[in-house]
């Protein structure tokens, strides 16, 4: 084979030591988040932290899930996240066609420098000037306006990802659909869409991810219970004077986790999609 | 697929062919410009727009709280914005913030991504351990850092005095010296598993074939990742450290829920300043000439990127 | 491929159907209305309250069901109240008050006061004050304090006032019976209490939200003040033009290097923000602490650190001073400012003040006997507030100078002088500096 059988027992070993490493380093702050949510409030804030929890409670969920918005938070985030993410794949899938394909026109080559500008603008000074733009929509307090901003925030990487595995894409595999008298709209659903899966899968995660996690948009558009998402609503748990730490961690943890599944479950697609997109870029 | 035969301009033959190659042409442009057409549309509306009224308004005198004085500015708010005792730090800490951050996300992707490539048993539960860094919110891991580092409640310190490493518990995010590099730090824990499964990607590409070639002409372990295994990963790295440039310099909510820039700004980049001009000072006029300013920078970095590579490339 | 392609018309059809709605919503809404709520005028009217209540607590859920009450008993208003937190409710109200949007009253910090009132948001209240009956049970001061040029422009939703917890077992420990009344008394007892029992006698907040609050009262409890009105209504720091008022401005940074230097507080605590000097005091960390009576809600998370805690006046150079936080109750300008007074009103009665803050309302008619509240209630004449100006670089220069003080080490004389300076363009950026 390639190594020795010495230096190839060496490098699993190195290998093991070194993924060990990175699951302490990548876990620990969520084991913490755990450890809290089940902990008895007397054990929480202590002088002596420890992982060893001494009456475990499951006080904090019963609170987040009876005595909290929780769930109407959530089925916002599900909603919202699953528009976004539909809305920003339809749209990335032309557009990075487009730039993967028609980039020998100077208006598709101008829109590719606009979506890599978009990507300069620092979200903080976007807040006032689209709280404006969507007060004159009369879309404040809207799970639409949440959905337009984070589709626009997350098509331009999509649009990215999906120009990268279009170009790993043979052209004449296109050609022959078209001499079969495909439309160009039913060469992308038809030919590319079925072995671009992983791509479709990969993007949709980093478009659902980022729509998620999103914080500051979420807060200030959203003025009622009704209509909030995750992240804000869990943050809800710092208190005027002190934060309710069990419950914010019950609720992170809530949160998290149902994605955490859905990326083990989807990671091969992750990789494999991003694959496809790698190689040419 | 019914093959629809109207008409078929490829086939058509002699002297129409260019003509008709240009009628088709001309439909496959606007058909292009149609593709591209709502994602100009969320464009146009959502960031365009905001991004020209922020360039007007670095020209202009726009204070909420002195409205008395308003109109043209002409360079007033960028001269201010320079003047601004802090602005030579925060520019200096947006660089060490991303330069760190990118080449820390850099080095541990690239490191896991490797050690992930190996054949090994239960590759897929660590895959699966190390996104989940990425996964958590960026305000629940800030508050939950926070509170594992501070001194006297705080797990790390607790362990780090326990072993002996420290003699005392340090307040990480106290100090002048180490505010920012241990938001740093944080910032690499979240960030640096989207390198990892691009790089793992890239790794996954490299053909075995080459590999073992080289290894049979006696290239060894180290030679073969410097000479056949990197220079594949160079277009996969190249777009993601692009792409984490821009992100980790506009980069906001990290470092305001960890420190809000202190103690004494020694952790304020241009985007916590811009905020604070904003939201602290209302004073639109210069956040948004420090916001074009900051545009500036990266488009000209950018600019001259391009030109270099393109240069590179001819030779 | 079949099921695919229907996948994303489906997508396709909710991203449509839900810009429609949104369209709808938009067509059905007269003009006119800021909030979207506004309805003819038999019909019932709807105000918006933004509270930064915390709803895990008794405290949060009493309020929820006064305001149900209220909304129950009064036929022609709803009200309709949103949970936000004090994070992120400044910047919401200024996006909202930028874009004519603001809710019809919020909670609200007092530090926000001057700014809000600079953006002509807040209604005046005077006429309904007066024709009040209740006008005279809420502490003048207060209502002072609310007031810009003879005009009430907010309301007081309830009082932090600051006073000196110790622990008396650590206190005891070192051998002390009373605790200190003056910052030598304190400064004196540091070495002692450190020496007995291993544990710092004080602790401040050295940045965040806290630190202007506590840098104030210090500055009251020396006698100077951060800026004055002047003969032609707006205002100035004089303490350049005054070498007395520069020189105790300056012994107030020496305190606090005093303190540092004595060991008096933990070296972290220059940087602490509040949520580190409860925490340390609620764990029994260090001794003692200049802070409002919220800390009793800490007892059910951490009784054995609270068990000890006991209330006496802050500690003083020249003068006895309290810093008095103002928890405003802001009532916005709107369509509806009679639904909104008569709302406002309910939430300053007797009635709610009593259920939801026994130990921090403004009304002078209902001191509590048992508990804190009447030890904090007691400080209230001493009670010292910020200015009515926009607030925001001044708290922020403050927060500097004592980084400057405490982390660079910088000579108090400069730190007095530039946070002088500071003081004055900052109010000259914002056209309040008196003589501009």
């Amino acid at each position: 084979m390639l190594i020795s059988r010495s230096k190839q027992r060496f490098l699993t070993l190195l290998t093991y030591a070194v993924l060990i490493g990175f699951s302490v380093y990548c876990l620990f702050p969520f084991l913490w988040m755990l450890a809290t949510s089940i902990k008895p409030d007397a054990e929480i804030r202590t002088v002596n932290p420890t992982f060893w929890i001494s009456a475990p409670t499951w006080k904090h969920f019963e609170n987040v899930l009876h005595g909290s918005a929780f769930l109407t938070f959530f089925k916002n985030s599900v909603f919202i996240s699953a528009v976004t993410t539909g809305a920003s794949l339809i749209i990335s899938i032309f557009a990075g066609y487009a730039l993967s394909r028609f980039v020998r026109f100077r208006g598709v080559k101008l829109f590719g420098i606009a979506m890599l500008l978009s990507q300069m603008i620092p979200g903080v000074l976007l807040l006032i000037p689209l709280y404006l733009v969507m007060k004159n929509l009369s879309l404040i307090n809207t799970y639409s306006s949440l959905i337009l901003a984070y589709t626009t925030f997350t098509v331009p990487l999509c649009t990215f990802m999906m120009k990268g595995f279009f170009d790993s894409v043979p052209f004449e595999m296109e050609e022959s659909a078209e001499i079969d008298g495909c439309s160009r709209v039913g060469i992308i659903f038809r030919i590319l869409m079925p072995v671009s899966l992983p791509s479709l899968v990969a993007t949709s995660l980093f478009a659902f991810l980022n729509a998620w996690n999103e914080f500051m948009f979420g807060f200030v558009f959203i003025n009622d219970e009704e209509h909030r998402t995750l992240t804000p609503g869990i943050s809800l748990f710092k208190g005027l004077y002190q934060t309710d730490w069990g419950s914010m961690m019950a609720a992170s943890v809530m949160s998290v986790l149902p994605v955490v599944i859905i990326f083990v479950f989807l990671q091969k697609f992750l990789v494999e999609g991003m694959t496809a997109g790698a190689v040419k870029g | 697929m019914k093959p629809i035969e109207l008409e078929r301009p490829a086939k058509r033959a002699g002297k129409w062919r260019a003509v008709a190659m240009t009628l088709r042409e001309k439909r496959t442009k606007r058909l292009a410009y149609l593709f591209v057409l709502p994602a100009l549309l969320f464009f146009v509306l959502l960031n365009a727009y905001p991004l020209v009224t922020v360039l007007l308004d670095s020209f202009q005198f726009k204070n909420l709280m002195n409205k008395a004085l308003s109109g043209f500015a002409g360079l007033t708010n960028y001269k201010e914005v320079v003047q601004n005792e802090y602005f030579r730090t925060a520019l200096k800490n947006t660089a060490v913030w991303t330069i760190l951050s990118v080449a820390g996300e850099y080095a541990l992707g690239l490191l896991s991504a490797l050690a992930l490539n190996q054949q090994i048993k239960g590759r897929t539960l660590f895959r699966a351990i190390i996104i989940i860094p990425w996964v958590v919110p960026i305000v629940i891991a800030g508050m939950t850092w926070t509170w594992m580092l501070t001194p006297d409640y705080g797990i790390i310190n607790l362990w780090l005095v326990k072993l002996g490493l420290l003699k005392e518990p340090y307040y990480w995010l106290g100090e002048l010296n180490t505010a920012l590099l241990t938001v740093v730090f944080v910032n690499v824990w979240r960030s640096f598993p989207f390198y990892t499964i691009s790089l793992l990607a890239g790794l996954q590409s490299v053909s075995r074939d080459i590999v073992e070639a080289a290894a049979i002409d006696g290239a060894g372990v180290r030679r073969r990742f410097w000479y056949i295994v990197l220079p594949q990963l160079k277009t996969v790295s190249l777009t993601i450290v692009f792409i984490h440039i821009i992100w980790t310099a506009i980069n906001f909510d990290f470092i305001w829920v960890m420190t809000e820039g202190g103690p004494l700004y020694s952790s304020e980049t241009l985007p916590i300043m811009i905020y604070r001009y904003a939201m602290q000072d209302y004073n639109f006029g210069n956040a948004s000439a420090l916001a074009s300013m900051m545009l500036g920078f990266m488009i000209s970095g950018f600019i001259l990127y391009y030109f270099f590579s393109v240069r590179k490339n001819r030779r | 491929m079949k099921a695919k392609k229907r996948l994303f018309g489906l997508a396709a059809v909710l991203v449509l159907s839900t810009a429609l709605a949104a369209c709808g919503g938009k067509n059905n809404e007269p003009a006119a209305s800021p909030t979207g709520n506004a309805e003819p005028a038999q019909e019932a009217v709807t105000l918006d309250f933004w509270a930064a209540l915390d709803p895990s607590t008794d405290e949060g859920k009493t309020i929820q069901a006064k305001v149900k009450e209220f909304d129950d008993s009064h036929a022609e208003i709803n009200v309709n109240l949103q949970v936000i937190t004090y994070d992120v409710m400044h910047d919401k109200l200024v996006a909202a008050i930028n874009a004519g949007d603001a809710p019809d009253l919020s909670w609200g910090l007092s530090e926000w006061f001057g700014e809000f009132n600079k953006m002509d948001a807040l209604q005046d209240l005077t006429p309904y004050l007066d024709k009040w009956a209740d006008k005279s049970n809420i502490y003048p001061n207060v209502l002072e304090a609310l007031t810009v040029e003879g005009k009430t422009k907010a309301l007081p939703n309830y009082l932090g006032i600051r006073a000196l917890l110790y622990h008396e077992d650590i206190l005891k420990a070192a051998g002390i019976t009373a605790p200190p009344k003056t910052w030598d008394e304190l400064l004196a007892m540091a070495p002692v209490i450190k020496e007995k029992t291993g544990k710092e006698a004080f602790g401040i907040a050295g940045a965040g939200v806290r630190s202007p609050q506590e840098l104030i009262m210090y500055l009251a409890q020396n006698d100077v003040t951060l800026a004055d009105k002047q003969a032609d209504g707006k205002y100035k720091n004089t303490w350049q033009d005054n070498p007395d008022q520069l020189a105790k401005a300056a012994e107030v940074f020496k305190f606090y290097q005093d303190l540092l230097a004595a060991k008096a507080i933990q070296a972290d605590a220059k940087t602490w923000g509040w949520e580190e000097e409860d925490q340390n005091f609620v764990l029994a960390q260090y001794a003692m602490v200049v802070n409002g009576p919220w800390i009793e809600g800490r007892s059910s998370e951490n009784p054995d650190g609270m068990k000890d805690v006991k209330v006496a006046a802050p500690v003083y150079k020249n003068k006895p001073a309290t810093f008095m936080e103002i928890a405003p109750l802001y009532v916005y300008k709107s369509e509806n400012p009679d639904q909104a007074w008569e709302f406002a009103s309910y939430l300053l009665g007797a009635e709610y003040q009593k259920a939801v803050n026994p130990g921090k309302n403004p009304r002078s008619d209902l001191v509590n006997d048992s508990g804190w509240g009447k030890d904090f209630m007691a400080l209230a004449s001493q009670g010292v507030v910020f200015p009515a100006v926009s607030l925001g670089g001044i708290t922020k220069a403050m927060e500097d100078s004592l980084a400057r003080a405490m982390l660079k080490n910088d000579k108090p004389e400069d730190v007095a002088k530039w946070l002088s300076q500071a003081i004055n363009d900052s109010l000259s950026k914002t056209g309040e500096l008196s003589g501009s």
